[in-house]
């Protein structure tokens, strides 16, 4: 009873934090001002800046959060590395380069469909795996590893920026920070059906997931093929990872931090990815909004602010004399 | 056979320096051929063109890569004896990140800067980045893996990257300059800033010479270095402050540039052995030849557009890196208890 009255504490947290994303900003608006933006009647400026702006931000915050946060629990699961999560691995180079590429292939010079970000980071995914000699080693190793080929990633990255024209490598710069200024609908709504899918997957493995935690030959006696699940859950994390990527651009650290807090509020078993989702949105949204007030009339980036709180995060995690938890 | 060996190889070395910089000289935008740079070396050529081409554009960027691939290289060996981690390298390890944030706030904070304040806030960065670094190596008491510091560097620069990512976003109409000079781009010669940067790198690059003895002993373990009658702690703080005045001057000179400091030493150790008095002399020379080879390939690769040669480095820094943690067993143990 307590256990999911805890695993449930991020709910109400997401709401006010939603409800002030929506109030937030400029103008500043009073709930009955939100509400009739949403439902109306309202004026017209009043509706078309809350369901046009700010809910398309707001839902594109939850979705790449929920995304993060649940691609951060799986890869940790599978890695059994409390460290992993798809930035460090490379995954979201990935996906960034492949969106670079596909604007420089496209005769049209818009940014490519963003699908092509899942692309990516499938395909750095499987690249990581096999530079890696398996992903289900404990351990630094595939960390760096990972870190090795972001590094290389980037080099393509930074390659292909440079020889973009100007106007669009300043696009791409910023888009290669991490923002959600100004996504709109058409984006967020495929982002969150595709979204809706991978979770769907999530839940339908989730009992093999739960596996995970075990040692492995506990695993195979179980009648579980190992290799098939670890590939599942990887091209899973990956694809959820290339879908925030999409959406948002690489926004470091909520994976690495998501899942550890989620391990927190239930600390029995492998991390949980529902409960690492949800405060995966309430990171993004709360980074996101921080980064509308915190410095306004200027927009600080969420990619920024996540870094920004991020890096000393992660020092944190690996200077602490014992690192406590399960597992 | 070693003695051989390697006096070959001290011929040899810097002859390849040579003609890689004679390369550097004769290929590139502007039409002037390697027999115009001849003629312009021996001071036969009047051409006001070659002139310019040659005095203006490739010489600077000539001392300037010879000058931060011998700096990057010795301050990798530095490091990497200090932290005894074979993976201490200044993009690694945050170094380089420190100092491109002191850049990008003094830019931020007083814009249109000298170039002696621009060299002051990156050594200021620097120092700051490198000092961290001994202490995270030192906290784990020499005992935690290597690779472990290696995460906390990228934790370091994960922060002052976003910081300096948002310096540089918030001024829209400085984008450009600094997109340019965080990506270690080699092309502008910023001439105020070229030759107080190369009397301090030369500063550097003496103290480093300097510190090879105390540096050898450290290498044994504190207490056979207190035997020779070396105080560890001065040498270990001396080092650093050596690292981040070669780290900060390259730069405040070209951006941060990452990997070499790795690749150098790993090449030197292969070719001179673990000595540090034999690895940091090849070390340097080895740093400038690589800073050459691919400050000349950034320049041809992808001509009439320039790579930056930061991303020629991590081409071949990353897959080095990545052989290297895979290779070595003895790299991949951990400390217990920090996983998961």
């Amino acid at each position: 009873m307590t256990k999911a009255v805890r695993r449930l504490a991020p709910i109400p947290l997401l709401l006010m934090l939603a409800y002030a994303a929506l109030v937030a900003g400029t103008p500043r608006l009073s709930a009955s001002q939100v509400y009739a933006g949403l439902f109306g009647p309202g004026a017209d400026w009043l509706s078309t800046l809350v369901t046009q702006f700010r809910l398309p931000r707001l839902c594109a915050a939850l979705v790449v959060g929920i995304g993060l946060g649940a691609a951060g629990a799986l890869l940790q699961n599978l890695t059994r590395n409390r460290l992993a999560s798809p930035d460090v691995l490379g995954i979201n180079d990935g996906a960034l380069l492949a969106l670079a590429l596909s604007l420089m292939l496209n005769p049209t010079g818009l940014l490519g469909p963003w699908w092509c970000a899942v692309a990516g980071a499938l395909i750095t995914a499987v690249f990581t795996l096999l530079a890696a000699g398996g992903v289900g080693t404990r351990g630094y190793r595939v960390l760096v590893v990972g870190l090795g080929i972001a590094s290389l990633l980037r080099a393509g990255f930074d390659i292909a920026l440079a020889t973009l024209p100007i106007f669009h490598a300043t696009g791409l710069y910023a888009f290669s920070v991490g923002s959600l200024a100004g996504r709109a609908w058409p984006v967020v709504t495929v982002a969150a059906a595709l979204l809706g899918i991978l979770l769907t997957a999530c839940w339908v493995i989730s009992r093999a997931l739960a596996l995970l935690c075990l040692h492995d030959d506990s695993i195979r006696g179980l009648g579980v093929n190992l290799g098939q699940l670890r590939f599942t859950v990887l091209m899973l994390a990956a694809a959820l990872a290339g879908v925030t990527v999409g959406v948002g651009g690489p926004i470091g650290f909520v994976a690495l931090a998501a899942p550890m807090l989620a391990q927190r509020l239930s600390p029995d078993g492998g991390i949980p990815v529902w409960c690492s989702a949800s405060i995966g949105a309430v990171l993004v949204t709360g980074a996101d909004l921080l980064g509308r007030i915190a410095a306004a009339p200027v927009e600080v980036p969420v990619g920024v602010v996540s870094g920004f709180l991020g890096g000393p995060f992660l020092l944190w995690l690996l200077v602490r004399p014992k690192a406590c938890g399960a597992g | 056979m070693k003695a051989p060996k390697s006096a070959l190889l001290v011929v040899l070395l810097p002859l390849f320096v040579l003609l890689l910089a004679f390369a550097s000289l004769s290929f590139g935008a502007g039409g002037v051929g390697w027999q115009d740079s001849l003629h312009w070396l021996l001071g036969a050529s009047s051409d006001a063109h070659v002139d310019l081409v040659l005095g203006e554009l490739r010489l600077p960027r000539l001392l300037k890569a010879l000058a931060l691939g011998a700096a990057l290289g010795a301050a990798g060996v530095l490091l990497q004896t200090v932290t005894r981690n074979p993976l201490a390298e200044t993009g690694l390890l945050g170094v380089n990140s420190g100092a491109a944030l002191g850049v990008a706030l003094g830019i931020a904070l007083f814009a249109g800067q000298s170039p002696a304040a621009q060299i002051g806030w990156a050594l200021g960065g620097a120092t700051l980045g490198s000092l961290l670094v001994l202490l995270l190596a030192r906290a784990g008491g020499g005992q935690s893996s290597p690779l472990r510091l290696v995460l906390a560097g990228l934790a370091l620069t994960a922060t002052c990257h976003s910081l300096t990512a948002w310096l540089a976003l918030v001024s829209t109409a400085n984008l450009d300059r600094y997109r340019f000079w965080l990506l270690g781009s080699l092309a502008h010669p910023h001439a105020g800033l070229l030759w107080p940067s190369l009397v301090l790198i030369g500063v550097g690059l003496t103290a480093a010479m300097g510190l090879v003895r105390p540096l050898s002993a450290l290498a044994l373990g504190d207490d056979l270095a207190r035997a020779l009658g070396q105080r560890p702690a001065p040498a270990r703080v001396g080092a650093v402050v050596v690292v981040a005045l070669l780290t900060g001057t390259s730069v405040a000179l070209a951006g941060p540039i990452p990997f070499l400091g790795l690749i150098a030493p790993y090449c030197a150790r292969t070719l001179a052995g673990v000595t540090i008095a034999s690895q940091l002399p090849y070390s340097i020379l080895l740093g400038s030849a690589l800073m050459l080879s691919a400050d000349l390939s950034s320049r041809l690769l992808l001509a009439p557009f320039e790579a930056p040669v930061s991303a020629v480095l991590a081409g071949i820094g990353a897959p080095l890196l990545i052989w290297m943690v895979n290779r070595d067993a003895t790299l991949a143990l951990m400390p217990a208890g920090t996983e998961r």
